[in-house]
């Protein structure tokens, strides 16, 4: 038996893990998806044309990427991912030109300038969107009213987080119960789910679920695409966590740190007070699990390591905690990371010199 | 029987190649001396078909390194397979005696291809350590010792007592996968009462590479892996078989699997039969094989035709698929940390890769590249498919540096 095997292998090991850059990617756009759903059915063409400007925009970049490095890198689908998550930071309804350009930054900038994948120090996604907030800081902060809520598209208003920071006066009321006396819109699923569950549940437990939380997890307020679907994001996440495509202890950090010292010292809102501030509308409100699943976990621009990603990650939660306590907008979350994917070979550095401090003393 | 069989003289790259005692166009007898140990590492080498030596000449070795090798072509009746096997009782020889035998009949262990003769007077002379029996496997794939424990377990606990004899250990562990049968384990405790020998049987939790020395210590809780002295039931059986039946290596169990084969197995093959012989006798193949490999995923090596021949360490031949070898383009470093979390050395691969990328070769020593015992467990995690077992081997072994 003579043999016809076209051995492509030459090295060992024979086989692999079915987790490849690629697929962690594509999979990573996949459970972008319901997203990118919801937030077109409840902003309707705003959100969809924003959505599919950076698609395009990603895809014509690293296409030409690929010209410039002389190796085609569109299937390793990091193009694509970075177009979803530009996107996802953008207010729908922006100038359509700001997305593209963003996208065409983080690709042709960001990450190409540098090596292409794997060698970007710097999240190209967040590039982006921090080059957004920098050249059109107006137009950014421009929100919609989902028309889920207000019945007729294109309302502008702006975010609970952005409201609420703007309130004075009325510090015994806790955050939602004063958005409500001044008015804040408030869609009628939510009422009817709080009511729901505040008659049948929390009363028996003696408490109150104040209105308008469920818009916060629903998406039913204004804000960037990516924070309209709380309940989508958490999904996408379990997926990730569960097939191992994402560093766990970065996310798990970030948060675990920004919530304890939101609770601790509250974020200046409305009703909080000393060990008594608002974890669930820090929480809800604004892009932080967006943020920690989605940028912080990225693995290029993050440090190597199981103690290195704790320290990572809880430099970012903190960092969160101060642009959210002092800072003035909700896009603090996205200048964290960048902040600390500058540091990345600094922590890097340190454990290995702590490392090799301890290797020597024995 | 192979109608041909390519015996190879050496066994591992560093071996004194033994000296061939036959000459071109001479008739052999099965079992027939055909090359004589010549120094470290080489043992002596046996005719494993009756037949008429056709060549002499240097080859390459499945395991990737240059050896002589003697092809023997079969002619004449066969004198040891079909006859009843002689029985000796052991317990009568003396220690030369047995040390003579197993130098005599070419022992190897065959996980590593060692003489079993050499590592046995090392062992010997360096009293206080654990003698482990390991049936542990480095893939997923083989399960041949276990299933030596399961069919042969007299021969192997047999085996173990002469190397028990041989060099007096202090403890004698019978290290086993955590999901062996329990009827196995049964059988197995029943002929260890019967031995009088005192092996306590130790299963272990399967994560791959479960078989490194290393491994097993730390399993074990014992600081030095240096003071164990692992032995596989194969290895055991040819021991047994040499010492009880005056039978030199000229036959080793090989499993036959991977998603390409028909019918996987475990086989009984002659040493230099061609490997294409084998995976016909399991029905050929179903499917289309995308990488032949002998030995194991982790740490074999493809074989580059059909035709290469069964050694004393070849321990499986697999028929891979391409959903088997998950083969996908080489990417750049993403940096993901798969690479050290599963590391067994506790090393970080991506860490020295990068080290080694910069042509920092003695930082990448300093951050334990010597240490690396290239099992391959980081490159099958990589998800950007980097060789890094490759470039290891290659700057451990000094070569240029990509």
């Amino acid at each position: 038996m003579k043999s016809k095997v076209a051995t492509l292998h030459s090295y060992p090991p024979y086989i692999h893990d079915w987790r490849t850059s690629a697929r962690a990617a594509w999979i990573c756009s996949l459970t972008l998806m319901p997203i990118v759903a919801w937030s077109s059915i409840i902003y309707g063409h705003f959100a969809m044309a924003v959505w599919v400007v950076a698609l395009a925009t990603a895809l014509i970049s690293e296409a030409i990427a690929s010209g410039l490095l002389r190796r085609w890198t569109l299937g390793d689908g990091s193009a694509v991912l970075t177009g979803l998550l530009v996107a996802a930071a953008m207010p729908p309804g922006v100038p359509l030109y700001i997305p593209a350009i963003s996208v065409a930054f983080s690709i042709l900038i960001v990450k190409t300038a540098f090596g292409g994948l794997g060698a970007n120090w710097m999240n190209p996604a967040l590039g982006g969107i921090a080059f957004a907030y920098a050249n059109w800081p107006v137009a950014m902060r421009e929100y919609l009213l989902p028309r889920l809520v207000s019945g007729v598209d294109g309302v502008s208003a702006s975010t609970p987080l952005i409201f609420a920071k703007g309130l004075t006066g009325g510090l015994d009321l806790r955050v939602m119960d004063a958005l409500r006396g001044s008015s804040y819109p408030l869609s009628n699923i939510d009422s009817t789910i709080t009511g729901f569950m505040n008659d049948y549940v929390f009363s028996r437990l003696g408490a109150r679920l104040p209105d308008g939380y469920i818009d916060l997890a629903i998406g039913l307020k204004p804000g960037t695409l990516g924070e309209s679907a709380l309940l989508a994001l958490l999904a996408g996440s379990v997926v990730l966590l569960g097939l191992r495509l994402i560093k766990p202890l970065i996310p798990v950090a970030m948060l675990a740190v920004f919530t304890i010292l939101v609770r601790i010292f509250g974020t200046g809102l409305p009703g909080e007070s000393f060990l008594g501030g608002d974890v669930l509308f820090a929480l809800s409100s604004g892009g932080v699990v967006f943020v920690a699943f989605y940028m912080a976990s990225d693995p290029v621009s993050s440090p190597v390591g199981r103690l290195n990603s704790l320290v990572y990650g809880a430099a970012i939660g903190a960092l969160c905690f101060i642009f959210r306590r002092w800072g003035a907008y909700s896009e603090g979350v996205a200048y964290a990371v960048l902040v600390m994917n500058v540091l990345t070979p600094f922590i890097e550095k340190s454990t290995l010199r702590m490392a090799r401090r301890r290797a020597r003393a024995v | 029987m192979p109608k041909n069989a390519v015996v190879m003289l050496k066994d591992t790259r560093d071996a004194v190649e033994p000296l061939p005692v036959v000459y071109v166009g001479q008739e052999v007898r099965e079992s027939q001396l055909l090359a004589k140990s010549a120094g470290r590492g080489s043992s002596n080498v046996h005719s494993p078909i009756p037949g008429i030596v056709r060549r002499i000449e240097s080859t390459m070795t499945p395991g990737g390194f240059e050896s002589r090798a003697i092809l023997v072509s079969l002619e004449g009746a066969f004198s040891v397979l079909g006859k009843r096997p002689e029985r000796y009782l052991w317990k009568s020889l003396n220690k030369a005696d047995i040390s003579h035998i197993v130098q005599e009949k070419g022992i190897v262990r065959i996980s590593t291809g060692e003489p079993l003769a050499e590592i046995i007077a090392e062992r010997a002379s360096k009293p206080g350590f654990v003698l482990v029996v390991s049936a542990l496997e480095m893939d997923p794939y083989r399960r041949t010792e276990e299933e030596l424990l399961a069919i042969r377990p007299e021969d192997v606990v047999d085996g173990c007592a002469i190397a028990a004899r041989m060099t007096q250990p202090s403890r004698i562990i019978l290290a086993v996968d955590e999901h062996i049968s329990a009827a196995t384990i049964e059988r197995l405790q029943n002929v260890i009462a019967a031995s009088e020998l005192d092996i306590s049987v130790q299963p272990f939790i399967r994560k791959f590479p479960q078989d490194m020395a290393r491994q097993i210590a730390e399993a074990l809780d014992i600081a030095d892996a240096g003071s164990l002295f692992v032995l596989e039931p194969s290895t055991l059986i040819a021991l047994h078989e040499a010492v009880v039946a005056n039978k030199p290596h000229i036959e080793q169990y090989v499993y036959v699997g991977g998603g390409a084969i028909k019918h996987p197995a475990i086989l009984k093959a002659r040493i230099g039969a061609p490997i294409g012989d084998l995976i016909e006798e399991c029905g050929g193949f179903s499917g289309n094989p995308e990488t032949i490999v002998i030995g194991g995923p982790f740490r074999g090596r493809a074989a580059a035709n059909l035709d290469v021949s069964v050694t004393r360490t070849t321990r499986a031949v697999l028929a891979l698929t391409a959903e088997e070898t998950k083969l996908a383009p080489e990417r750049g470093c993403v940096r993901c940390g798969d690479c050290i979390a599963v590391c067994p050395e506790g090393l970080d691969p991506h860490f020295i890769f990068k080290l080694l990328r910069a042509g920092r070769k003695s930082d990448a020593v300093a951050a334990g590249l010597e240490r690396c015992s290239l099992c391959g467990a980081c490159a099958y995690a990589c998800r950007s498919r980097i060789p890094l077992v490759l470039k290891f081997d290659a700057a451990c072994r000094n070569e240029e540096f990509r």
